[in-house]
């Protein structure tokens, strides 16, 4: 087996960022998530590759939260489009849990297929490469395994990271594309057989088993107005989970010049929906939220064969008014 | 607490039994201890689960706005701060008083059920320390509700322990630099979920002025511009009209110390125009100190 | 199934105003083209394309026509920002255009049927280019209706075609009518779903596609049931917020179902198969 030790880590993270951007876990400040490896600063920044995840998802590397898109310029009745923005610089995102990876299996079912790629996901998606890191213990809200997620063995990862004790992680190369990732830190790794941990039991088990069929006929249950009865609206949990994806198209322009941008939307918003002549199709918290949760446990079945939901528990533990997708889908269960 | 807990079940039971009311608001257990949580019941029956615990700090009052196109009547469970929220509602004319009924209780300071659920979830997260109490809790000036049908517990005191304004006094002292770098730094992290909007109960706009796209006044990127603008723009809404519920603070994924901002509009309201405390007392027609205009009013700031 | 003629499928491609018809006081029909001449993008009836005024914004419009390998029209009503300074803008005029988006109505499917066509206000603007399909394909469909209302007089989209050219043509027959009476106008005069019931249009061998404000759909579908046509044989077109155009951004969803990439036609069968959410 190839492993590193822990106090190896930076050792390898500054190589890797000669080549590449490397998002690493890290607590900066108040903010939980993946930052660029070049911008760490030990004085402000915590690495914390070893905590279970952190709050914002790693999705923003292939689908950041503001994306220009194109620039333009006006020029009395003529326009021309000057640039457009496809970003395909090579991207690392080390440490991805196997729940967030899952997820980018179901953003790319989203942006790379059912009739149209989205040249602006799949450059950034082509040239980012995937370092996985294996989960052992499952957290208190956790239930990616009852969503079909393997949490040791992340699919789509070209390399698996595996904390096989305090001392460090094993190297586990996966693809070719980790080949030549393994290629450049190779002297930094070393041979050692070790004991691997054993996957600890989940807390949460959810049966999503036949929950999508059970769906269709539940549209205009009675419990959706009492299940969203507690939810203010905000978008909180659309912005932390690692599978919505849902997008505006907006335009910053000065003067006769400027550039259109796609931003991070919510369908918890009702400006979403909101039609230019008055008409909005989902005006209450009542529609919004059943179609949050239609959409990931039902529609999103129905279109892709998976639930848009990989069990990572963000969204049960940040929201403010205690909704809870594992209570909703017993709920269905129930109903 | 099992005592108010008992209390309120009963006058809930009592209230939805006669028809008093449609529904009531209050709270609920979770699935852990900590994780109480809004609840609302509809029957004699589910005012059974009705709690108040040492976790109950959401302020209900934002509820109401679902229900202001309504004819339901309403019983809701009010602490100090959540009552004057529906001083600001009944101000701002969102709701009939005779829609309302309101149970009051007397807070003793809560804990944050949200922050507990961070802690717990193995996710690497930071919140600000708290102690035992909420960091909202430790600023609180009025911890017995001002407007009620029944109050239900012992009335306590102020938990504001030191000087009120402190914080603020400091932040004034830097220089505009200082706080110009300050305020780039907490609102550049804003992720735009746009929760503090949605708890506050000040925030009774029907067409948010972010929301509205003809013209659309604020871009939606998420840049310090952008953010800065959002923010800027929503506590310039807040001038008096804040009543110190310090939610908005509380739910912020990122820690955006929103309250200090508040609170330096609440101090410059009462120093230009006051005193005045927003949400304090219940005056039919009263209105906030910017909703109106004096002769005399102070313009050596503009 | 979709082909986008552009490689990366949310840049548009600029194209010119080559000319500007008002229709109404508040529609406005432009003609656009490549630079130097020819379609963007070929266009079946019924289906999208996202018009943008590059610098105020982007909108997604039904196609009213396809005239060739000329030009495509957008007939284009004022109800925002972006569709206010659209009206302001003049003949050379360059915009983006991307598409065309949806799958469009199912003109092989109504080959060698009846075609009954009930419009309401710029609910037109989308039927239209099944109509002139129609006209253009005569042999290939029966008898055509159409039956369409406005507010008013001025307010009736396309009047040249409504009242000369569509009325002339083969085994046709036009029926408009207006919301209230008004000086001049010796036309009908009351709602559309009445004026429909009133006519009566057999539906043997008859396919009918309505599109209008939703209050107007609502009602006609009521009709077209008494009058005994069956949910295969009612077609309409839908409209939710879009911004992608290309089934991603996910706001024009009505179950599963995007309106930009699986509508934004739908007939009543598979309408009624959807959540109640149009």
């Amino acid at each position: 087996m190839k492993v590193f030790k822990k106090g190896r880590l930076e050792k390898i993270l500054d190589k890797l960022s000669e080549s590449a951007e490397v998002y690493v876990p890290m607590m900066r400040g108040a903010q939980s998530g993946f930052f660029d490896y070049k911008t760490y600063n030990p004085d402000f920044d915590e690495l914390v590759l070893e905590a279970l995840n952190v709050l914002r998802p790693p999705k923003e590397v292939v689908f950041p939260q503001t994306e220009k898109m194109y620039s333009f310029k006006q020029e009395g009745q003529d326009v021309i489009i000057d640039k457009v923005y496809e970003d395909e610089n090579p991207r690392i995102i080390f440490g991805i849990r196997a729940c967030d990876l899952k997820a980018i299996e179901y953003l790319d079912e989203v942006f790379l297929t059912c009739g149209y790629e989205d040249a602006f996901y799949k450059k950034r998606r082509e040239n980012t490469v995937f370092i996985a890191n294996a989960c052992y213990t499952p957290g208190k809200n956790c239930f990616c395994e009852s969503m079909g997620v393997n949490p040791v063995e992340p699919e789509l990862a070209d390399i698996v990271l595996r904390e096989y004790s305090d001392e460090g992680y094993v190297w586990e190369v996966k693809t070719e594309k980790g080949e030549n990732i393994t290629r450049l830190i190779s002297d930094l790794l070393e041979d050692k057989e070790v004991q691997l941990p054993e996957l600890k039991k989940f807390v949460i088990k959810v049966d999503y088993d036949g929950v999508a069929e059970k769906l269709k006929g539940l549209f205009e249950h009675p419990m959706w107005d009492r299940l969203s009865e507690p939810c203010q609206t905000c978008g909180i949990c659309t912005y932390i989970c690692p599978t919505c994806h849902c997008f505006d198209i907006q335009v910053k322009a000065w003067g006769d010049e400027g550039y259109r941008f796609r931003c991070w939307d919510s369908c918890m918003y009702r400006e979403y929906t909101q039609m230019a002549g008055g008409h909005n199709p989902r005006e209450t918290a009542k529609e919004r939220f059943r179609n949050r949760f239609l959409h990931k446990l039902e529609f999103f079945y129905e279109r892709y064969g998976k639930p848009l939901c990989t069990g990572c528990g963000r969204c049960v533990f940040v929201c403010p008014s205690g909704v809870s997708i594992v209570k909703i889908i017993e709920e269905i269960k129930g109903a | 607490m099992k005592e108010i807990t008992a209390k309120i079940q009963e006058t809930a039971a009592r209230l939805l039994e006669s028809g008093q009311v449609d529904i009531f608001i209050g709270w609920q257990k979770g699935e852990f201890e900590y994780n109480t949580k809004p609840f609302f019941a509809h029957n004699v029956e589910e005012a059974k689960n009705l709690v108040f615990d040492e976790y109950s700090i959401h302020n209900l009052s934002n509820y109401l706005l679902k229900f202001r196109d309504g004819h339901e009547k309403i019983g809701i469970v009010v602490k100090g701060c959540d009552s004057r929220g529906i001083v600001r509602l009944l101000q701002d004319n969102q709701f009939k008083r005779d829609r309302l009924y309101i149970v009051g209780v007397p807070c003793p300071g809560m804990k944050d059920p949200l922050k507990r659920m961070y802690e717990d979830s193995g996710f690497a997260v930071k919140k600000p320390a708290d102690s035992e109490m909420a960091e909202k809790c430790r600023h609180c000036i009025q911890p017995n509700p001002v407007i009620y049908d029944e109050l239900i517990g012992e009335e306590k005191p102020p938990l504001l322990k030191g000087e009120r304004f402190k914080e603020i006094k400091e932040l004034e002292a830097k220089s505009y630099d200082e706080r110009y770098a300050f305020f780039e730094k907490v609102l550049s992290t804003c992720i735009r979920c746009y929760a503090c909007r949605q708890v506050c109960v000040a925030c009774n706009c029907r067409t948010c002025i972010f929301d509205e796209t003809k013209p659309q006044w604020v871009g939606r990127e998420t840049n310090v511009s952008d953010n800065m603008m959002y923010h800027v723009v929503r506590a310039s809404h807040m001038a008096g009209r804040c009543i110190e519920c310090g939610e908005c603070e509380r739910v912020c994924p990122v820690d955006i110390p929103l309250m200090l901002i508040n609170r330096k509009l609440i101090k410059d309201v009462a120093e230009f125009f006051g005193p005045y405390e927003a949400g304090i007392v219940y005056e039919e027609g009263a209105k906030p100190p910017l909703s109106m205009y004096k002769e005399d009013d102070p313009d050596d700031f503009i | 199934m979709h082909k986008c003629n552009c490689e990366n499928p949310l840049v548009p491609e600029i194209v010119e105003v080559i000319d500007i018809i008002d229709e109404t006081p508040d529609v406005k029909t432009f003609k656009v083209s490549k630079i130097g001449g020819g379609v963007p993008f070929d266009v079946m009836p019924g289906q999208l394309a996202m018009v943008s005024l590059v610098p105020v914004g982007e909108g997604m419009f039904s196609v009213s026509w396809q005239e060739d390998n000329d030009h495509l029209q957008f007939a284009i009503k004022r109800v925002g920002l972006m569709t206010d300074e659209l009206h302001r803008i003049e003949v050379g005029q360059k915009l983006g255009v991307r598409g065309p988006y949806g799958n469009g109505f199912p003109v092989e499917a109504c080959k060698g049927k009846n075609m009954l066509f009930i419009g309401g206000g710029i609910g037109l603007a989308p039927l239209r280019s099944f109509i002139k399909y129609c006209f253009k394909h005569r042999e290939d469909y029966g008898k055509i209706t159409i039956i369409y209302g406005s507010r008013s007089y001025a307010d009736l989209c396309f009047k040249d075609e409504l009242f000369d050219k569509w009325p002339k043509e083969k085994e046709t027959e036009v029926y408009v009518t207006i919301d209230k009476p008004e000086e001049g106008w010796d036309g009908h005069v009351g709602f559309v779903p009445s004026y429909l019931e009133e006519l009566n249009i057999s539906p043997e061998n008859t396919i009918a596609v309505t599109c209008g404000p939703p209050v107007m759909i609502k009602f006609v579908l009521e009709v077209l049931e008494k009058m005994g046509y069956t949910d295969d044989q009612v077609i309409t077109t839908l409209e939710m917020r879009m911004k992608c155009g290309i089934g991603k951004c996910g706001r024009c969803n009505i179950g599963s179902e995007y309106i930009c990439l699986d509508g934004p036609v739908f007939t009543l069968a598979q309408l009624k198969q959807l959540p109640p959410e149009w």
